[in-house]
C-alpha cells in the first residue's frame, strides 16, 4: 500500500518535472552555452570564451543598467511596503465600507501593467505639467519622463501605484491571522498605539513582511512592461532596467551571446538576494 | 486506487503530449498548393498587403500565398530564426539587419531573377554596399524606398511668403522668420529616440561621407573627424522646436504638426500617413535639408525602405519569384505608392504622393544617399546616443562615445573587413 502511494506521487511528480525540465532547465543551459559565443540570434557563430563575461564588467550601458534597476527596485520596495502596510491596517480595522475599499484599492492589481503604463503616460506627459502651469510649480512644468534624472520616479510611482494592491491584500491576510487575545492581554500591560504595533503586531506578520519583501525586490528587479509603456528606457538610457536591456539588445538587436552572459549573471544575482533575504528574514520570525 | 492511478498516469500523459504537440503546430494542411509565406516588417502597409494576398489568392491555383505583417516584425523574425523557423520571402529594410542576414547566408542569391532588370539600378548599388564585406550575388529586391527631408505646411508658407531654403544659412534665416510671426518653426518628438535620427540622417548626407561606416571599419577616418560639423549644426536647430522635444513622441509631434502648431517637421516621407489621419486637409509639402552652404551639395536622403528577399530555406524558388513578379507589378505597385506615399524602386512611370513635389527633381536625375544609420548596429542604439547628446549639448564627449562605442558594438565586423582586405 505504502509502496503504491510513493509510486503516485512519484506518476504525479515526473511529467511535472518533465515539463519544468523542458521549458525552464534546458532553456537555460542552452542560454549559458550561447553565452560563450557571439551568436547573433541567428545564422553562423563563433565561440569567444569568456569575452563576454569580461565585456560585461566593462560595459558602461550595462553597469548603469544595474544600477538604476537596483535603485528602482530598493527604493519601490520600501515605498510599497510601507504605503501598503498602513493601507492595510486602515482596511483591517473597523471602517464603514471596508469590503467596498478593500475592492477598490486592489483594483490596480487587475489592470494590465502595459494599460496603466499608457495611462500614466499621458498623466506624466500633459496633465501633470498643465496642473504645474496652473498653480505655478515651476520644477513640474516640463515631463518628469523626459529629465534623465527624475524619469525613474515616474517608473517608481508606477510600479507602486500598481504593486500596492498585491501587498494590501498578503499584509490583510497576515493581520487576520494576530489574534484579539494577544491585544487585549498587550492592552493590560500598556501595550496601545505605536507599542502596540512594534511588539506585537509586527513581530507576528514577519513571515508575511518578509513574502512581501522577496516578492516586492524579485518583481521591481525584473521590471519591464512599465519601462516599455513610459520611457522604452529613454531618456538618454537613463530608464534602462536590466531585462530591457536583455530583451532589446539581444532579441531586436544582434546581441543575443553577450545578453545571455546578461542574463546569466543576472539570474545569479537574484538567486544571491532571494536566499540573503529568506536567511534574514526567517531567523528574525516569532512564533505564538 | 488501481484505477485512480490509471486515470493520474493518463492525465499526466495527455498533459506531456499536449505540451509536446505544440512544437509540431504550424505545419501547413496538405491540399497540393505549394505554400509561400512572406513576413513583412511595415505593420502600417498591412491592409494594403491583405489585399494583395486575396488578389493573388484568386489568381493562381497552383500556389497558396500567407502575407503576414506584425508589430515588431523585426524581433518575430529573429526569434523564428532562433528557432530555425524560416518563412519564404521576407520583406525588409534595406539597414543594418540586412547586412547581417547576408553575412549569416540565411538569404538566397536572386541575381537570375528576371524582375531585377526593371529595377533603378541605384537603388541596386545601395543594396549591394549594405554588403559587410562584398559578396557575389544580389539577395534583396528593392520595392520601394522612402526620402527624409522637411516636411512643410504648403498652405502656412504660401500664406507668409517664405521660400524654401537651399543653404544652411538660409534655413536658419527662414527660421529666424518663422520665429518672429510667432510661429513655432519646428515640431521635434525626441521621446521616441529613433526620431532623433531623421534631421540626423538628412543633414548627414551632405556633410559627411556616404560610407563613413565603411570607412571607420577600414581603419581610415574616425567619426570623430567626420560628424564634428553635423552635430554642431544639429544642436543649432534645437532652439527653433518646442521648450522641451524629449516631453514628446512621435504621434505627439505628428498630431502636433497636422494641427498646424509647427511649421515644420523633419522627418520621412513615411510620417504623412499618421499625419493625414489626424487632419486630412492638410496641404503638406516636403524640401531636402540643406546642410551646407554650397547649393550643389545638396542630394536627397533615400534608402531602401522595403524590399523582399528569399531565404535559404525557401523550397520552391520559382513560385516565389511568381510572387515577386505579382508584387512588383505596375498596377499593385502604384497602390502601395498611392497607400504609402512611397517612392517606387521600380523604373517606370508611376504617379506619386503630392507631398513629395518638392524632392520629385532629386528622385528624377537619380541624386539620391542612403540613410548614414542604415550602416549603425540597432544594438550600439546610436539614437539614444543622439537624445543623450541633444539634453546633454556636448559635441566632444558625443562624438567620443560615439567612437569607441563603435569599436566596441562592431569588433567582430571590424575584424571581418579588415581580414578582408589583408586577403583581397
Amino acid at each position: 500500500m505504502k509502496n503504491d502511494r510513493k509510486r503516485t506521487f512519484l506518476l504525479i511528480t515526473i511529467p511535472i518535472l518533465a515539463l519544468f525540465v523542458c521549458f525552464n532547465t534546458i532553456p537555460l543551459i542552452r542560454g549559458v552555452v550561447y553565452s560563450f559565443t557571439n551568436f547573433r540570434g541567428f545564422g553562423k557563430y563563433d565561440w569567444v570564451g569568456f569575452r563576454n563575461y569580461m565585456d560585461l564588467f566593462t560595459d558602461a550601458r550595462v553597469g548603469k543598467s544595474y544600477w538604476f534597476t537596483i535603485k528602482l527596485a530598493v527604493v519601490t520596495t520600501i515605498v510599497v511596503n510601507v504605503l501598503s502596510l498602513i493601507l492595510a491596517l486602515g482596511l483591517n480595522s473597523k471602517i464603514r465600507a471596508k469590503g467596498f475599499f478593500r475592492g477598490a484599492y486592489f483594483l490596480p492589481n487587475i489592470l494590465g501593467s502595459l494599460v496603466v503604463g499608457y495611462i500614466f503616460n499621458y498623466f506624466f506627459t500633459y496633465i501633470i505639467p498643465a496642473l504645474a502651469d496652473m498653480t505655478g510649480i515651476k520644477s513640474l512644468s516640463t515631463s518628469i519622463l523626459s529629465s534623465p534624472s527624475k524619469a525613474w520616479i515616474g517608473v517608481m510611482i508606477v510600479c507602486a501605484w500598481q504593486a500596492i494592491a498585491m501587498n494590501t491584500i498578503i499584509y490583510i491576510s497576515g493581520l487576520q491571522t494576530v489574534p484579539e487575545d494577544v491585544y487585549e492581554a498587550g492592552g493590560l500591560d500598556g501595550a496601545t498605539g505605536w507599542k502596540q504595533f512594534k511588539h506585537l503586531t509586527f513581530p507576528l506578520i514577519i513571515p508575511f513582511f518578509s513574502i512581501n519583501m522577496v516578492l516586492s525586490v524579485k518583481n521591481f528587479l525584473m521590471v519591464f512592461d512599465q519601462i516599455v509603456a513610459l520611457t522604452k528606457g529613454g531618456p538618454s538610457q537613463s530608464t534602462e532596467s536590466i531585462s530591457y536591456l536583455i530583451y532589446n539588445n539581444g532579441v531586436s538587436g544582434g546581441q543575443f551571446g553577450f545578453q545571455s552572459a546578461n542574463a546569466v549573471v543576472f539570474f545569479i544575482v537574484i538567486v544571491i538576494i532571494s536566499v540573503a533575504q529568506m536567511k534574514f528574514s526567517s531567523s528574525k520570525e516569532e512564533q505564538l | 486506487m488501481k484505477g485512480k492511478k490509471a486515470k493520474c498516469a493518463g492525465l499526466a500523459l495527455c498533459c506531456t503530449a499536449a505540451a509536446f504537440s505544440l512544437a509540431g503546430c504550424g505545419s501547413n494542411a496538405d491540399d497540393g498548393k505549394i505554400q509561400i509565406e512572406i513576413v513583412q516588417y511595415k505593420p502600417e502597409a498591412a491592409n494594403y498587403f491583405e489585399t494583395v494576398e486575396e488578389a493573388f489568392n484568386a489568381t493562381h491555383d497552383n500556389i497558396h500565398l500567407t502575407i503576414s505583417s506584425p508589430n515588431d516584425a523585426m524581433t518575430i523574425l529573429k526569434t523564428r530564426f532562433i528557432r530555425e523557423d524560416y518563412p519564404d520571402i521576407i520583406g525588409i529594410g534595406g539597414d543594418i539587419n540586412y547586412s547581417y542576414f547576408v553575412d549569416a547566408e540565411i538569404l538566397t542569391d536572386i541575381s537570375d531573377y528576371e524582375g531585377l532588370k526593371n529595377i533603378n539600378s541605384g537603388y541596386l548599388d545601395i543594396a549591394e554596399s549594405l554588403e559587410l564585406v562584398p559578396t557575389d550575388g544580389t539577395y534583396i529586391v528593392p520595392y520601394v524606398a522612402n526620402a527624409a527631408g522637411v516636411l512643410y505646411n504648403r498652405d502656412m508658407f504660401a500664406e507668409h511668403n517664405w521660400e524654401i531654403p537651399e543653404t544652411w544659412d538660409e534655413m536658419l534665416q527662414l527660421c529666424e522668420a518663422i520665429k518672429a510671426e510667432g510661429i513655432l518653426p519646428f515640431y521635434f518628438g525626441f521621446k521616441d529616440t529613433w526620431t532623433c535620427l531623421a534631421p540626423w540622417n538628412a543633414m548627414a548626407v551632405e556633410l559627411a561621407p556616404a560610407d563613413t561606416a565603411k570607412q571607420v571599419n577600414r581603419g581610415e577616418t574616425t567619426f570623430t573627424d567626420q560628424y564634428r560639423e553635423l552635430a554642431e549644426k544639429y544642436m543649432q536647430l534645437l532652439p527653433y522646436g518646442p521648450d522641451d522635444p524629449f516631453a514628446y513622441g512621435y504621434n505627439d509631434a505628428c498630431t502636433a504638426f497636422a494641427r498646424g502648431e509647427s511649421a515644420m517637421y523633419p522627418i520621412g516621407s513615411y510620417a504623412t500617413p499618421q499625419i493625414l489621419s489626424v487632419n486630412p486637409d492638410l496641404n503638406i509639402d516636403s524640401f531636402v535639408m540643406p546642410a551646407s552652404n554650397v547649393k550643389e551639395d545638396r542630394t536627397l536622403n533615400s534608402g531602401i525602405d522595403l524590399g523582399f528577399c528569399i531565404m535559404d530555406g525557401c523550397e520552391n524558388k520559382e513560385a516565389a519569384y511568381e510572387v515577386l513578379d505579382f508584387l512588383l507589378a505596375d498596377e499593385n505597385l502604384q497602390k502601395y505608392i498611392d497607400d504609402q506615399n512611397a517612392v517606387p524602386c521600380k523604373n517606370g512611370e508611376f504617379k506619386l504622393a503630392s507631398m513629395l513635389d518638392g524632392m520629385l527633381s532629386f528622385i528624377e536625375e537619380g541624386n539620391m544617399t542612403d540613410y548614414q544609420d542604415h550602416y549603425y548596429p540597432s544594438e550600439m542604439s546610436v539614437d539614444a546616443l543622439l537624445q543623450t547628446f541633444l539634453i546633454e549639448k556636448d559635441v566632444d564627449n558625443f562624438l567620443e562615445i560615439f567612437d569607441t562605442n563603435w569599436q566596441r558594438y562592431n569588433r567582430d565586423i571590424i575584424r571581418m573587413v579588415q581580414d578582408y582586405e589583408q586577403s583581397h
